[in-house]
C-alpha cells in the first residue's frame, strides 16, 4: 500500500542535514549515507550520494528522474555471478 | 468495415466488445467511449452510421492512447528505468520479475522455458 500523502515523503533527518551542508559548501563530494529507506527529494538533484549497500558506499548521482524513489533502489545489495552449472555447460 | 485507430476492423460484434480489439482499450475504456459518444452498448458495429464511427474515432484520438503510441510509451518507460540504473531497471535488463516475486521456482513468464541443468537429480 502506498504511503499517505498527508505525511509527506519520508527522509531520515541526517540525510537532509548532510545534503543541506553540501549544498551550502558547494563542494561536489560524495555524501556518505546509510539510509537506503529515504526518499529522493527534488532538492537532492545534482548531488552525489554514497549509498551503503551493506559492504560499501555506492556513488549515486541524483538526476531529476530519480525523484520520489528511494536511495536503496540505486545501490544493489546482492552480487550474482551465475550458477556453477551454467559455467560448466559453457566450457564444453 | 469500420476502421478505427489505424488497423482495426472488428464488425458484427457489439460495439464495446469490438472496440476491445484495439490495443489499449479494455472493458472499462470501451464502456466509457460508448457512453461518451452516446451509442447503446447493445448495438453492433455494422449498424453504426458513418457519423457515429467518426465520433468514436475522434473521441479515441482526443482522449485515449492506443496502439503504436501506447506501445511506444510503454517501451520508453521501460527504457527509462533501464537507463536509470535503479533496481527495477536492473531486473528488466536481466529479464527477471520486477515486482519482487520469487525466482527460486516459477517466474517462467519472464525467464522463458526452463533450461535443463546438467548433472542435477538425486
Amino acid at each position: 500500500m502506498a504511503r499517505s500523502i498527508w505525511k509527506g515523503p519520508f527522509v531520515d533527518a541526517y540525510v537532509l542535514k548532510k545534503a543541506e551542508a553540501a549544498r551550502e559548501a558547494n563542494r561536489n563530494e560524495v555524501i556518505k549515507i546509510w539510509s537506503r529507506r529515504s526518499t529522493i527529494l527534488p532538492q537532492f538533484v545534482g548531488l552525489t550520494f554514497g549509498v551503503y549497500n551493506g559492504q560499501k558506499h555506492v556513488p549515486v548521482n541524483v538526476t531529476e528522474d530519480m525523484i520520489g524513489q528511494k536511495f536503496g533502489e540505486y545501490s544493489p545489495t546482492r552480487t550474482y555471478y551465475g550458477h556453477a552449472a551454467d559455467k560448466k555447460a559453457k566450457r564444453k | 468495415m469500420a476502421r478505427i485507430a489505424g488497423v482495426n476492423i472488428p464488425t458484427a460484434k457489439r460495439v464495446p466488445i469490438a472496440l476491445q480489439y484495439i490495443h489499449g482499450i479494455g472493458p472499462a475504456v470501451a464502456d466509457k467511449i460508448c457512453e461518451a459518444v452516446k451509442i447503446d452498448a447493445t448495438r453492433r458495429v455494422n449498424e453504426l452510421s458513418d457519423a457515429e464511427v467518426l465520433a468514436i474515432r475522434e473521441y479515441i484520438d482526443a482522449n485515449v492512447t492506443v496502439e503504436g503510441d501506447l506501445r511506444r510509451e510503454v517501451t520508453m518507460n521501460i527504457k527509462r528505468l533501464m537507463d536509470l540504473g535503479c533496481y527495477r531497471g536492473l531486473r528488466h535488463r536481466r529479464n527477471l520479475p520486477v515486482r519482487g516475486q520469487r525466482t527460486h521456482t516459477n517466474a517462467r513468464t519472464r525467464k522463458g522455458p526452463a533450461k535443463a541443468i546438467a548433472g542435477k537429480k538425486k
